[in-house]
Order: C-alpha cells, then sequence, then structure tokens
C-alpha cells in the first residue's frame, strides 16, 4: 500500500531528539545495576546483615533485648566455667594439720550428738491414770 | 552485558524508543524513567536478548509494555492530563517555520486523542517505517489487527488535520 500525500506529510514531521546527556546517565545507571547485580556473590555477609535486619526490623528492640540476654548468659557461663577448675585445685590435697583439726571436730561433733542422743533417750513417761485421780493430783 | 555492546545497543535504538516512549508518555522526566528502565533491565539480564533475531522490534515490545504499566501507575488523573496535549511535550521537534509549528502542534494533539493502541501502531508506520507484519511481532498481535488500528487511528488524524492539511498546500 503506497502512502497517500497526507501519510507522506506525517512522515514527514521531524520527531524531537533525545536529549544528548541521557546517554552517559543511562549507561552509568546499567554499570552500577550490573555492579550492584555482581556484589551479593562477593560480599555475602553484607547481604547476610541486611536480611537479617530486613528479618528482625518488625520488633527491633525485642530482638536486641533478647540478643542482650542471650549474651549476659554467654558471659556467666563462661565466667563459671573459668572458676571451676581453680576450686577444684584448692580442693586437692588436705594438709595433714586439717586433717587432725578435722577428726577432732568429728569428735566432738560426735560426742556432742551422743550426749543430746542420751538426753533424748529418756523420753518423759506418760503412764495413763484414771480421771478421779488425776484431779485428786492436782488438788494437791 | 558488557558495556560495550550497552553502547550498540544505546546507539542503535535509543533514539527510537525516545520518540516512542515521548509519544505515550508526553513527559521527558517519564520518558527518562523508562528507558533507563528498560537499558537497567538488558544491563542485568543480558540472557533477554539471546535468540532475539529483531533487536528493534524486541526493544519496542519492552518500551511499550514499560509505557503501558506506567499509564496503569499514573492512574485516572494523569490520564486526563495526558488529552491536554498543550500542556504536555510534543513528540515533534520544533521549527523556525510558524505555520509548520502549528501543523506539528496540531498533530501532537490529534496523537494525543487517540486510544493507547492505535498511537502506537501509528507511530510505528509512519515514524519508524515498520510493517504490519514488524508491528504486529513488536506488539504482539496479529498484522490484521496492526493494520486496521493503523487505518482507523490515520482516518482520525486526517479528519481532524484535513483543513489544516489543506490550507497549508
Amino acid at each position: 500500500m503506497k502512502p497517500d500525500d497526507f501519510e507522506q506529510k506525517l512522515q514527514r514531521q521531524p520527531l524531537r531528539q533525545i536529549p544528548a546527556e541521557w546517554r552517559a546517565e543511562i549507561l552509568d545507571a546499567c554499570r552500577a545495576s550490573s555492579v550492584e547485580r555482581r556484589e551479593p556473590e562477593r560480599l555475602w555477609p553484607s547481604t547476610l546483615v541486611s536480611r537479617l535486619s530486613t528479618a528482625l526490623w518488625p520488633h527491633p528492640k525485642a530482638w536486641a533485648g533478647l540478643a542482650a540476654v542471650w549474651i549476659l548468659i554467654f558471659c556467666v557461663n563462661f565466667s563459671m566455667r573459668d572458676k571451676s577448675p581453680v576450686m577444684a585445685e584448692r580442693a586437692a590435697p588436705p594438709s595433714p594439720e586439717v586433717i587432725v583439726e578435722l577428726r577432732q571436730q568429728q569428735r566432738m561433733l560426735a560426742e556432742l550428738i551422743g550426749s543430746s542422743q542420751a538426753r533424748d533417750a529418756e523420753p518423759p513417761r506418760f503412764l495413763p491414770q484414771p480421771r478421779s485421780e488425776r484431779v485428786e493430783i492436782l488438788m494437791t | 552485558m558488557r558495556g560495550t555492546e550497552l553502547e550498540r545497543l544505546y546507539d542503535g535504538h535509543a533514539q527510537s524508543l525516545y520518540a516512542f516512549l515521548l509519544n505515550f508518555t508526553r513527559d521527558e522526566a517519564d520518558t527518562r524513567d523508562l528507558l533507563q528502565e528498560i537499558f537497567v533491565k538488558l544491563a542485568r539480564e543480558p540472557e533477554l536478548l539471546a535468540g532475539v533475531r529483531d533487536e528493534r522490534a524486541f526493544l519496542i515490545r519492552l518500551a511499550h509494555n514499560a509505557a503501558i504499566d506506567l499509564m496503569r501507575r499514573r492512574g485516572a488523573r494523569d490520564r486526563t492530563k495526558e488529552n491536554f496535549a498543550a500542556e504536555t511535550v510534543s513528540p515533534f521537534a520544533a521549527t523556525a517555520d510558524p505555520d509548520e509549528n502549528i501543523f506539528r502542534d496540531e498533530l501532537a494533539a490529534a496523537l494525543a486523542e487517540l486510544p493507547e493502541e492505535q498511537r502506537a501502531v501509528v507511530h510505528l508506520k509512519l515514524w519508524e517505517e515498520l510493517t504490519f507484519e514488524e508491528i504486529a511481532a513488536a506488539l504482539d498481535i496479529s498484522p490484521n489487527t496492526a493494520a486496521s488500528r493503523y487505518r482507523y487511528g490515520l482516518d482520525k488524524l486526517r479528519d481532524r488535520l484535513r483543513p489544516l492539511h489543506e490550507e497549508m498546500k
């Protein structure tokens, strides 16, 4: 189909030219976007951090509080683990004097227990008596 | 995609895409955003062009889809604005001849009144000089649909511009 006069007139209308400065701007944006796309492969820790922050974003204070509690628990745990060998060292070999002292204390304790046991051995006897006799006793 | 390949694509097709998009958006900033969106997409996904026989048709399809998306995003308020060509950017270059300027302004206004699907076909036929088969491939329609849309669009332009055209003869 051959264009008529009117179509030819329209075709001759020159279109507006693209601004020259767009070329550099758009190509720069393209380069930046390709670099952005490659970066996650290299900088995976930052991606991990950003993903974590996205996941924790709804309640950051709650998550921070929970993290602080866990850190505290770990600190306490580690500090206690550090002391345990020291305690073991201290408890290791008691000196002969200490042994003698301990034995003496044991003996004393045994004596004390023995005497109290002797007292406890004679509980007050309660002999059931008829009521009338009890009244007499009270009267006297 | 390599920088040189992008530069080749830009130098070969950016002007056509710019004119096509500007005829849709009638807004320089929107046109720039869409153009950048298209090239950034190509830079990020170079595999998009793998196996493409007609680069121009493929890029026009990308531009058309991007423009349609923009129209949807704009909403009713801006779509009304689009009908007032006087308030928007003309897709035609300015000239020193006042008569020609009047004709170009009228043509820009008449194009803006066409439905988007007719405007796309008219633009590609008149200023890209694509065949109906190429237009059909670019816009994902049948060649018959492309031809009928062109005929309807051209008739509307003719009706609107005939007095001015006759006067200028």
